[in-house]
């Protein structure tokens, strides 16, 4: 999937900053005020957005340690104790996200990356010298994979409208896995 | 993970693509000059007053008689090029002192569509009389005068779409209602005709390389599309390396080279709505010599068309039945509709389509690089719609 949020805000913030707002009333002043303030917006959530992940996994370290620093202090103090009890276990919990979030979002992408390319190459390889017909299961795998990719995509997009019969079409959280609350 | 830096290209890089894809001379030195230009600034816009200055600079280069250019403005249409209507009050040879409606096209930085504006002058100026096009003036084909390349041609009256239809980005998605139909439609097949049988070995096209007979010309356009995949791709895409082996695999021999559009579709052509005369055929830029077959599958691609009020029959361009089309096409040119070299280039159709939409369409913006970076960026989630036909056509053939 390569229209994700970064290329997708560079190219908002692009055109509103290059045609939109000189196009704005320069007389009307909130109007002016706010398209600055989109701008500005935008740009914050662009700059911040991939470092989005990596912020909430430090701010959870850094929870988990107060929180065990606060345990301990508090443990000596009966008016604490079902405040206690509660965040022991929410400390658990934290602790378990913590440790399956190791991975950075930008590694997950960089490692889809790296493998497109090389079943890329491969293939290219493998057709130059071979006949397609004697290729049979390399060709089917490939459009395997490519049909429950391709559907991915396209119900990630579909808001933009490009698809014939939108209604037959799945929701994207029955195609991307369960999430943490299912 | 090394990844070669396509927005830093090196000359080595570079080379190996040239090496590797040997397409037409002109598409070569296109391709590698955005190349090599790419490091370079995003596109910054350009006032009015810009290209007014360096059009009167283009026209005092070729004029020797006082001129003016009067009302100039923004065109809109397109993804590619930035246009500007304007008239020139000057001397026109055998006419006289008049103001004649002009427009200018010019490339931003870097193109969804990178093309050759000197191939697109050739091409309208040698099809003037033969169908619709605008009458070309001037040239720019290095952005001599200009900030980016471009060209003169004569302003041609009338709508690309009727003014109460609907349609989607850059034209896409077009309802053309039943009362236009049965004109335009005749016109669109007997304009390809004309298209595909014009004699271009009396014009002058130099900026076009001449096919030998076989399959040169198609493993040309294979070398250049796989080429910009490779330049411009971001993600790699392992169907689209499946479909480019199955392309060179499968190479029809062109029985007839003919001058080919491109991008022959609903679009790209204007008309004038009170008499439904196409007035004029637009956007030459990815003409070339080869096999008429390729706008036999674009202008029939389902995405340029739409049903009829039944729902059961899909109208080419939205204007007639796809059998009736072939049909009329046939009895108009003489040429035959060969069913297997239809197939091959309905896929590569789809091929095309995919980088120039999903690789260009996402590398362009990615930089800056153009004047229409979102609406480039917008259309670049039309790829996996074109990706799964082109999935489903694979399935059929490999």
């Amino acid at each position: 999937m390569d229209l994700r949020p970064a290329l997708q805000l560079h190219t908002v913030i692009k055109a509103l900053t290059d045609v939109v707002l000189p196009a704005v009333d320069p007389h009307n002043k909130p109007a002016q005020e706010q398209a600055r303030l989109a701008i500005g917006m935008l740009h914050l959530v662009a700059q911040r957005q991939p470092l989005l992940y990596r912020y909430e996994r430090d701010e959870l370290a850094r929870f988990l340690v107060l929180a065990d620093t606060l345990r301990e202090q508090a443990a000596a103090l009966p008016v604490a104790k079902a405040a206690l009890h509660a965040l022991t276990l929410s400390t658990e919990a934290g602790e378990d996200v913590l440790e399956r979030a190791q991975a950075e979002p930008s590694e997950l992408e960089a490692a889809n990356f790296d493998l497109r390319e090389k079943i890329g190459a491969l293939i290219t390889t493998v057709y130059a010298g071979t006949p397609t017909s004697d290729l049979k299961p390399i060709s089917a795998a490939v459009n395997a994979h490519a049909k429950a990719q391709l559907l991915r995509e396209r119900v990630w997009l579909q808001a933009q409208g490009w698809e014939p019969d939108p209604t037959s079409l799945p929701a994207i959280e029955a195609l991307i896995g369960d999430g943490p609350d299912a | 993970m090394t990844r070669v830096d396509k927005n830093r290209p090196s000359p080595d890089w570079i080379e190996q693509l040239r090496q590797r894809f040997p397409c037409e001379a002109e598409i070569d030195r296109i391709l590698t000059r955005k190349l090599k230009r790419r490091a370079g600034p995003p596109y910054t816009p350009v006032s009015l007053e810009t290209l007014v200055q360096g059009t009167q600079a283009l026209i005092a280069a070729e004029l020797k008689d006082d001129f003016q250019i009067l009302d100039a403005q923004w065109l809109t249409g397109g993804a590619s090029k930035l246009q500007m209507a304007f008239k020139l009050d000057w001397h026109q040879p055998g006419v006289g002192r008049t103001a004649t409606p002009m427009v200018l096209r010019m490339e931003p930085s870097e193109s969804i569509t990178e093309t050759s504006r000197l191939r697109e002058f050739q091409i309208i100026k040698a099809l003037r009389g033969v169908i619709p096009v605008p009458p070309t003036y001037w040239v720019d084909a290095e952005g001599h005068f200009l900030p980016y390349p471009g060209i003169v041609y004569g302003f041609a009256e009338g709508v690309a779409k009727p003014t109460a239809a609907s349609s989607g980005v850059s034209g896409v998605g077009t309802q053309m209602p039943p009362q236009v139909r049965p004109a335009l439609g005749k016109q669109y097949v007997e304009h390809l005709a004309r298209l595909h049988t014009f004699d271009w070995r009396q014009a002058d096209l130099s900026a076009f390389s001449q096919p030998a007979a076989g399959t040169q010309a198609v493993e040309w356009k294979i070398n250049q599309w796989e080429r910009i995949w490779e330049e411009d791709a971001n993600e790699d895409v392992p169907l689209m390396r499946l479909a480019f082996a199955w392309l060179r695999q499968n190479m029809p021999p062109v029985d007839h080279v003919s001058v080919v559009h491109g991008d022959y579709r609903v679009g790209n052509f204007l008309f004038t709505e009170h008499d439904l005369q196409i007035s004029s055929w637009l956007d030459w830029e990815l003409s070339y010599l080869g096999d008429r077959h390729e706008d036999l599958a674009w202008a029939t691609k389902a995405i340029f068309g739409h049903p009829d009020e039944s729902g059961q029959t899909f109208l080419v361009g939205g204007l007639l039945p796809r059998d009736q089309f072939f049909a009329d096409y046939q009895a108009a040119s003489g040429l035959a509709v060969n069913a297997d070299t239809l197939r091959y280039y309905d896929l590569f159709s789809n091929v095309k389509s995919v980088v120039i939409c999903l690789a260009t369409g996402t590398r362009v913006p990615r930089n800056g690089k153009s004047h229409q970076d979102i609406v480039v960026a917008w259309l670049a989630g039309i790829s996996y719609l074109l990706l799964e036909e082109l999935r489903t056509q694979l399935e059929e053939v490999v």
